[in-house]
């Protein structure tokens, strides 16, 4: 039968769709590797003078980024927390008429410039103020309306048939939802989460001005002293940062949908 | 079609227990913001063991009834009896647990493996890996697809007639006594379709499920049903009856209608050729066996006078599974044999 030759021929071309993924997916990291080699080599050609080298300290910039890490993972956790399950109510028939609603509030929450939120919110009463916590929910409203888009599309797009299959078989509600629907969902629901990253990533850089640490220190600092070697070095971790990110998230999302489809 | 003539499972006969395994009793769903209710005041009883073909134009209610037997859809008033019980009351999951549900798209989930979807129903029943590895193989090997070869394959490795077996075999999981089956043949190719049909017929032959079927196709509804509901728009039945009871004593003008005028030549697949007085085949004369067109005994009287139309001959030899000639129909008989048996248009 005929039959017997597809899987060979499936597998066949899955393997060379994955060799072509794994070129594309090493590019990042050599150009982030290259990148930070040719600034390292360009720092070590100069002669720092003792602020330059007080700035540049490992411990110095590691603990910046420590901060600006763990200012992404949180905001981003939020994000997750708080998208996620507001998502999967929308997504629901009842919430047909509010759907829109939500989205169009996100989608204001996201045209706000994220400095003017971090600013405001710092002058809110407590817990708001000149903090971390601050900085973390100006984070999260900014960044709110890719996951929460993406788990209600994500969830939409799952085709009725399937929805009808599993309840016609007798699977409940919840069970739909959890077995058929959010696994089918997760590679679009991914997608939201990597760029809600990406965007945390990015914006932490103005968490310094309102208290909230992070590398924009490391700029503010290299702007303030007016040492340019400072601030290019810098410029060159959160970049190199922001693609890596970027990069993690997009295998992540590649092995989720691989699994799932 | 010997399955409609020669069927030993009739409701009539054989079966301990008379009762139908589904009945509706005045059942009508009026969907939320119309007015014209889409079934109404339905009254229908499927015996056991039989399959009930629910056929009529676009919007005539039947995938709604169908539907309202496994409340995917909950009437607005009546009941429903399966198997006796009123399960209009009931926990909705918990009784769709207990019927196999086949839909046109299929509706395998493509995460799962073909085995892993075959399993949804008895995992959720607490069957132990054991047992349900069985069950998958054991179906498998049922809906004529190679248990190694398939079980681990996903969905889209699959073809369109090979994904619908899975589907029947999905349905059939949790061995339910009951089957309903949305135009689960719809979207195949005319070829697949037939083959799939008669093997459908060939597991019913084995499992002998209740089955309800929709189809909006009265040739599939002919060949497949033991019993044919003809629905018209409202929901409204407009004959319950055998394949043979629609097409020779169609109840109203929309009935006579709907079968069209082909209804004389379909009633040709329901007269098995086994069940004709043939013709001995004349030995020396001309033309002789040999060279006689041949169709099985198996065949219906349509295949007969398909295979003289195509031949452009009068007489065909009847041959049985060996390819030994059992007799000769002849064109001209043929034509008495059907007036004597008062199936003539």
């Amino acid at each position: 039968m005929s039959v017997g030759g597809v899987p060979g021929l499936i597998t066949v071309s899955r393997r060379r769709k994955g060799m072509r993924s794994y070129a594309d997916l090493l590019s990042t990291p050599l150009i982030v590797l290259l990148g930070g080699a040719a600034v390292a080599l360009w720092v070590s050609t100069r002669t720092l003078d003792d602020i330059e080298a007080r700035a540049l300290q490992p411990s110095a910039i590691l603990s910046d980024l420590g901060q600006h890490l763990i200012l992404t993972a949180y905001s981003t956790l939020f994000v997750i927390v708080i998208a996620v399950p507001l998502g999967i109510l929308l997504s629901r028939k009842g919430a047909r008429r509010i759907r829109n609603v939500v989205l169009a509030v996100g989608g204001f929450a996201q045209a706000l410039p994220p400095y003017g939120v971090l600013v405001l919110i710092a002058f809110a009463p407590a817990p708001f103020g000149f903090n971390p916590f601050s900085v973390i929910m100006g984070l999260v409203a900014a960044a709110l309306l890719p996951v929460l888009r993406n788990t209600v599309v994500g969830l939409r797009q799952v085709d009725p048939a399937l929805i009808e299959a599993a309840r016609g078989m007798g699977m409940s509600g919840r069970a739909t939802l959890f077995r058929v629907e959010l696994p089918l969902a997760v590679p679009v629901m991914m997608a939201g989460i990597r760029v809600a990253l990406v965007l945390n990533v990015g914006t932490a850089v103005l968490a310094t001005f309102v208290g909230g640490g992070g590398l924009g220190s490391l700029i503010v600092r290299a702007q303030t002293l007016n040492r340019p070697i400072v601030l290019v070095t810098a410029g060159a971790i959160v970049a190199a940062l922001a693609l890596m990110v970027d990069w993690l998230a997009g295998v992540a999302e590649r092995l989720v949908r691989a699994r799932t489809s | 079609m010997s399955e409609t003539t020669t069927n030993p499972h009739g409701i009539a006969e054989g079966h301990p227990d008379q009762r139908p395994m589904i009945v509706l009793e005045g059942v009508s769903k009026t969907y939320p913001g119309q007015t014209i209710p889409a079934v109404a005041e339905l009254d229908l009883a499927v015996p056991r063991g039989s399959i009930v073909m629910l056929v009529g134009p676009s919007g005539c209610g039947k995938t709604t009834t169908l539907k309202m037997m496994n409340r995917l859809i909950e009437p607005t008033t009546g009941r429903i009896l399966l198997d006796g019980e009123d399960v209009t009351g009931v926990n909705a999951d918990q009784l769709r647990r207990r019927i196999g549900y086949v839909i046109q798209q299929v509706g395998l989930f493509p995460h799962f493996t073909v085995g892993e979807n075959i399993a949804v129903v008895p995992r959720m029943l607490g069957w132990d890996r054991q047992r349900i590895r069985q069950r998958v193989d054991e179906l498998l090997e049922l809906v004529g697809l190679h248990p190694r070869e398939f079980r681990d394959r996903y969905p889209r490795q699959l073809s369109g007639g090979q994904q619908q077996r899975v589907g029947v075999a999905r349905a059939l999981a949790a061995d339910p006594p009951v089957m309903l089956m949305d135009e689960p043949f719809g979207a195949i190719d005319p070829v697949t379709r037939e083959r799939l049909h008669d093997e459908f017929l060939e597991i019913q032959r084995t499992v002998r499920k209740t089955i309800c079927f929709v189809t909006h196709d009265l040739q599939e509804a002919i060949k497949l049903g033991d019993h044919i509901a003809i629905f018209t728009a409202g929901g409204r039945l407009a004959q319950y009856d055998t394949p043979e009871g629609i097409l020779s004593r169609p109840a109203n003008d929309f009935v006579a209608e709907f079968v069209g005028s082909g209804a004389a030549v379909r009633r040709l697949h329901l007269i098995a050729l086994s069940t004709l007085d043939l013709d001995e085949i004349a030995t020396g004369s001309s033309p002789t066996a040999a060279a006689l067109v041949t169709v099985p005994l198996s065949g219906s009287v349509y295949d007969a006078v398909d295979a003289m139309l195509d031949a452009q001959t009068s007489v065909v030899a009847v041959v049985d599974d060996d390819g030994q000639a059992v007799g000769a129909l002849r064109w001209n008989t043929l034509v008495e044999k059907l007036q004597l048996r008062g199936l003539h248009p």
